[in-house]
């Protein structure tokens, strides 16, 4: 009897967390959305790549997969995030200025034609995006700049590092 | 260094200590947690599935996406695409309006490593009592680098613009069908090559210049097609492509092409075909404009005062609206294609024509289209005809 009531106020705990669980998530992802969206995208690469600055134009043609090879003439390895983040959105609008429906037939076109081997390797976290960034040589993706850490290479663009005043991907 | 394997019916796994799924959505603990909770009593058992689901839910375009070890990229990869449409013609006076089923394709690409890859592309066409298969395009590609990159195989020809931008994927393009002087099984354009080609781009200051060069058998003796089993003549056809897309005028692409190839015809001489086509696309989608031109010689190569020019072009408008009303997408094209009654390989086949064509298609969902388009059509001297179509086309992706 005594066991049966312990189960049940296990049960009842149980349930009691997956309830505060599913009601504090929302508050938590808006609370981690309100502080990532103030920060500038950074551009990060592996730190092995012999890059330090990139213009605009060759950031968009490696985005594009128009440049697929870097000087050293090891692949680029692009990582894109999934849909429904602000990464994303924010460099879909401000690199490809494309919509989300242009970009994906963008990217089914270029593979149709035979012009990429293989599309953007799709990412769902920052977390995510530093350990492969770390784990690939040759890759490129962008997180916010205040994701960045000293295991992947922050690359300027148009000359600017996210810190600095005139920075492109504000 | 996190580690990556490949497990489960997904595709994509990641070894459990990996910190890639950040929050409460991060679906591999909570599998776990559900084993635990089977021991509890059902109302919990159901609200831990319920979080279980949502979880998965969130994430389950991460394990279907990729299918392969994420840093190894020795590694094969494959990847499958899909494309179809069926359509609903209707045509001033004819008895046979009704539905037609167009084609079904289907393309493959495979990546062997960091810079082997290999395409196909094969299609299955309805005919009156059959399909007909095609291997569409076969090829294999090695990438030195972006300067050089060299296949092997079967390739849509690099005339122009929409024959290399577009293929069979009808759903990538905006109109229903492809310009009359580029369709299927033109006579007007080699539409198909088999062959070598080299391409890359060239890295000259912003002009964005791209090249591509190639060498391959020509035409068959049904100059519809491409000769796939071996030249019929022993004379190569040969081809150069200048493309340009100027980094500091996103969206503006133009080319200049030549090919030239000596033909031979089942039923009559052989002729020399020399063929300059030139385009100018705005790739943007508001608007989206392609224009393409094309002019072809062809003399007897016995006796070179014979001969004849083609002259052919066509100018598409389109434009995506904006806001709420983006996926639809308004359209009108021009058409002309005039042959030279004296042109010893085109000049008896009647393929004079002209055309004006408005419709708009609708983006309803993201992998597929509706398009309505209204055609007034003249073929050779016949008269100028109507016909109406609606078209779905849809492609089988996951990007």
């Amino acid at each position: 009897m005594a066991a049966r009531l312990r189960m049940q106020i296990s049960s009842l705990r149980q349930l009691f967390i997956c309830l505060i669980a599913l009601l504090i998530m929302p508050f938590e992802s808006t609370r981690a959305d309100d502080s990532a969206t103030s920060s500038p995208i950074a551009i990060v690469v592996h730190k092995d790549t012999a890059v330090e600055n990139l213009s605009l134009a060759d950031l968009r043609s490696i985005f594009l997969a128009d440049q697929q090879f870097w000087q050293n003439r090891k692949r680029i390895i692009l990582l894109v995030r999934a849909p429904q983040s602000d990464e994303r959105d924010f460099v879909l609008n401000k690199i490809y200025e494309m919509s989300e429906m242009q970009f994906r037939k963008y990217w089914i076109a270029k593979m149709f034609r035979a012009e990429v081997p293989r599309g953007p390797k799709i990412v769902f976290s920052t977390d995510m995006t530093l350990e492969l960034v770390i784990a690939i040589p040759g890759s490129i993706s962008f997180i916010r700049a205040h994701d960045v850490t000293d295991d992947v290479k922050l690359v300027r663009v148009d000359g600017k590092l996210p810190s600095e005043a005139g920075y492109p991907l504000q | 260094m996190p580690e990556y394997n490949k497990q489960g019916p997904g595709g994509l796994a990641v070894v459990a200590k990996s910190r890639y799924y950040s929050g409460a959505s991060y679906p591999f603990g909570v599998l776990t947690a559900t084993q635990e909770a089977m021991k509890l009593s059902a109302l919990t058992q159901i609200v831990v599935l319920l979080c279980t689901c949502m979880g998965l839910a969130s994430t389950s375009f991460a394990q279907s996406s990729e299918s392969t070890n994420l840093t190894d990229l020795s590694a094969p990869e494959f990847r499958l695409m899909g494309f179809g449409d069926i359509s609903y013609i209707s045509q001033d006076g004819s008895d046979k309006d009704g539905f037609v089923i167009g084609q079904a394709v289907m393309h493959l690409s495979a990546s062997l490593g960091e810079s082997l890859s290999v395409f196909g592309e094969f299609s299955a066409t309805g005919k009156d009592s059959e399909y007909s298969f095609e291997v569409e395009r076969l090829l294999v590609k090695y990438d030195f680098s972006d300067t050089y990159k060299l296949s092997a195989g079967r390739y849509h020809t690099p005339i122009g613009y929409w024959n290399s931008a577009f293929h069979h994927g009808t759903w990538l393009q905006t109109t229903i069908s492809r310009p009359e002087m580029l369709k299927f099984g033109s006579k007007l354009v080699p539409i198909h090559f088999v062959g070598v080609l080299l391409e890359g781009s060239v890295p000259i200051s912003d002009f964005g210049l791209t090249y591509k060069a190639g060498l391959g058998n020509g035409r068959h003796a049904n100059i519809a097609r491409s000769g796939d089993a071996g030249d019929i003549n022993g004379d190569k056809a040969w081809m150069v492509q200048l493309n340009s897309r100027p980094r500091n005028m996103f969206g503006l692409d133009f080319g200049l092409g030549f090919y030239s190839d000596e033909v031979s015809p089942e039923l009559s001489p052989d002729v020399k075909e020399y063929t300059v086509s030139a385009y100018a696309a705005w790739t943007k989608e508001s608007p989206e404009i392609i224009f393409e031109y094309l002019h072809s010689k062809h003399e007897l190569t016995t006796d070179s005062s014979v001969s004849g020019d083609v002259d052919a072009w066509y100018a598409q408008f389109a434009y995506r609206l904006k806001g709420k009303y983006e996926q639809w997408k308004p359209y009108a094209r021009l058409e002309y294609q005039d042959i030279d009654d004296a042109d010893p390989l085109l000049g008896a086949e009647g393929l004079n024509y002209e055309a004006g064509i408005l419709g708009v298609r609708w983006d309803f969902n993201p992998y597929a289209a509706l398009k309505a388009e209204y055609r007034n059509e003249e073929f050779g001297s016949s008269g100028r005809e109507n016909n109406f179509r609606l078209q779905i086309s849809f492609v089988l992706a996951k990007l």
